[in-house]
């Protein structure tokens, strides 16, 4: 399925292959964190967009060589943190301070009850539970929101089969650039990857 | 990955600013002069001992609070071994460095008022004595005017009394002092020889050092706090005096790195990155730990609502009070958590500048909170709330009043001069810390 480019073929590659498989992009594999660095600063300048690096633990500086802006994760933890305080005070206060009725799916009708003889408002009573709605919904927010940025979980990607990708987890450090980059160009892409000092550049297929 | 620990200068140039901060000294000993004078002025104007008395000491647990908080920053550092902090260090521990004559200001006029209130005088006369703050001191008198505070303090008379009283002062500052002179000299000290063995040694003793100092915080915010109002109790009050230490020192801590940079010292050495960090230590204890602490102090007693506990709160929560405690939360807590809670106000030296400025002077209005506020003598007879309330409503209550800010003011001048003196005499970083180059090539991911 997958296409080996020798160095010396990666200006045709493939061109026996008569699989009908499409291109997903080509693969680079570098030796080192810096040279990964390099690369990722080099492929950002010529301006491709649909790529990506691989390593095996998080290197500092990759994002802003990758131009990877800042994600907004933050604050939409925040919104839900805000949220969920709101909701901590407005369900305690309504069904402990109050006896209007309002909607939800049923009627439902507020139950003042008076305990050790506080006011029915009793705003310091509501606390821990605002505290912990607060808590629960940022944190929920935030893991599930981080997975969703991320678009995960992808439970197939047509790097995974390339047989010398599993050392992206190992001591290998890849760039993959996608076929459908307005850029791309099988052989102009290839050389490019060649000439940052990839040690090998290879197709993948989809 | 960053190179940046490749070309940070690591040179006197870089490293020291003797004769800047030397000047900024010469310039805080007069303020200090000045307002200090002023306050004492104004408090012998005023003429009431009691208040002079709370005044001085909001003043002085003020400062004590700041070298407490870089004191804890230091051994913190230590005891997790922290990399990322080598480069902001040093302003810790100048500032931990002024508990070595901290006792002065305090101890000396403790033994005097211990030794006035131990001498001899005649039945219905008054002497000064530690009872000038502490009611406790002189059970005679309660027993004439509080008789059922009485009952209560005479069973604590076994830790409440003068003697043991001032002896525990002096062990609080004589582990204080100790503990500073091993953290500041031993660091000083590897600036020269350099070498891991400092290192090591100090790691070593950051653990037992840590429980002495949760020991010694715990029983002096009693001792010198709690007990100003003696049948009240909590078991939250020192980690709440704790918390105070966090917010003075951690915000000091920042301003001193930022203004140590305007000098132009510890370029490349101090990045955005470390300041970020100060910003998430303010954050995280002066506001997040603060509002916790208080409010978990709050709510068992509020809940509880037992008369003895709630009279403390009940002092905070009559009046002019009330409004007092509702800033308190706001400018503590609400508004500062609003502005600090995003990165880019802590990379930002200006506005990290700024929220460390504005939390170092609530942590002097939370001391002042925690220190003054008392139910007047002649109210304790109500039988109800409304009715303390009624009756306290016209009671005058002089907030931040001149004396209160020349006071406090001129204690800070005098801390920041010693301070400034420390730092003019060594180097802003600890030069030859083996984890120096990983704290400079620190980044936040």
């Amino acid at each position: 399925m997958t296409t080996f480019a020798t160095p010396s073929s990666t200006t045709a590659p493939a061109s026996t292959e008569t699989s009908v498989a499409q291109t997903w992009g080509l693969v680079a594999r570098f030796a080192n964190p810096a040279e990964l660095m390099h690369a990722a600063e080099a492929v950002r300048k010529s301006g491709y967009r649909y790529w990506d690096c691989h390593s095996p633990f998080p290197i500092h500086g990759i994002d802003h060589a990758m131009g990877i802006s800042r994600t907004i994760l933050p604050v939409v933890v925040f919104g839900a943190g805000a949220a969920g305080c709101t909701a901590g005070f407005l369900l305690q206060s309504f069904t402990n301070s109050f006896d209007f009725s309002i909607w939800a799916l049923v009627w439902v009708t507020g139950y003042p009850f008076l305990i050790s003889g506080k006011p029915l408002l009793s705003f310091p009573a509501f606390v821990p539970v605002m505290f912990e709605l607060t808590i629960l919904l940022s944190a929920l927010t935030a893991a599930f929101g981080m997975l969703a940025f991320n678009q995960l979980p992808e439970l197939y990607h047509p790097l995974l089969k390339h047989p010398g990708f599993g050392r992206a987890t190992d001591d290998r450090f890849f760039i993959s650039i996608e076929a459908r980059d307005p850029q791309f160009l099988r052989s102009k892409t290839g050389e490019f990857l060649k000439s940052l000092g990839a040690s090998s550049v290879e197709v993948v297929e989809s | 990955m960053s190179h940046s620990h490749d070309h940070a200068d690591l040179g006197p140039s870089n490293t020291r600013a003797d004769a800047a901060i030397a000047r900024i000294g010469g310039r805080l000993l007069p303020a200090a002069v000045v307002l200090l004078a002023a306050a004492a002025w104004l408090a012998w104007k005023g003429g009431n001992a009691n208040q002079t008395a709370k005044l001085y000491l909001v003043s002085f647990t003020f400062i004590l609070a700041i070298s407490l908080g870089g004191l804890f920053f230091t051994m913190i550092q230590f005891l997790t071994r922290a990399g990322w902090s080598v480069a902001v260090r040093r302003p810790a521990e100048a500032l931990a460095s002024n508990l070595r004559w901290l006792w002065i200001p305090f101890m000396l006029p403790l033994l005097w008022l211990w030794w006035k209130g131990g001498q001899h005088h005649e039945p219905g006369t008054h002497a000064l004595g530690l009872d000038v703050l502490w009611p406790w001191a002189n059970l005679e008198h309660m027993q004439q005017h509080e008789p059922a505070e009485y009952e209560n303090v005479l069973k604590k008379a076994g830790w409440l009394n003068p003697n043991f009283f001032v002896l525990r002062a002096a062990i609080y500052f004589a582990v204080w002092a100790v503990l500073a002179t091993v953290f500041f000299k031993g660091s000083t000290a590897q600036d020269s020889a350099g070498g891991t063995a400092t290192t090591e040694r100090l790691q070593k003793l950051s653990g037992p050092s840590i429980i002495l100092f949760g020991l010694t915080v715990t029983f002096a915010a009693f001792d010198w706090m709690m007990s100003l109002t003696p049948t009240w109790f909590s078991t939250m009050f020192g980690v709440y005096f704790f918390t105070v230490c966090c917010t003075a020192g951690f915000s000091a801590m920042a301003l001193v790195t930022i203004r140590l940079q305007s000098l132009g010292a510890l370029k490349g050495i101090v990045t955005r990155e470390h300041l970020q960090d100060l910003g998430k230590y303010i954050f995280a204890f002066g506001i997040v730990f603060w509002a916790y602490i208080g409010f978990s102090q709050y709510m068992l007693i509020w809940y509880g609502n037992i008369p003895e506990e709630t009279t403390w709160f009940m002092a905070r929560q009559m009046g002019d009070w009330t409004v007092f405690s509702w800033l308190l939360i706001a400018g503590h807590f609400v508004v500062p958590f609003v502005f600090m809670i995003s990165r880019w106000m802590k990379r930002w030296n200006v506005t990290l500048a700024l929220s460390a400025a504005w939390m170092l002077f609530m942590s002097a209005v939370d001391l002042y909170w925690l220190i003054v506020p008392v139910i007047p003598a002649g109210l304790v007879d109500a039988t109800t709330y409304a009715e303390l309330a009624e009756k306290h409503k016209d009671a005058p209550v002089g907030f931040f009043t001149l004396a209160t800010l020349c006071s406090i003011g001129g204690m800070l001048c005098l801390f920041a001069w010693r301070t400034a003196r420390t730092l003019s005499r060594n180097h802003l970083v600890p030069v030859r810390d083996p984890r120096l180059g990983e704290s400079i090539a620190f980044q936040n991911i």
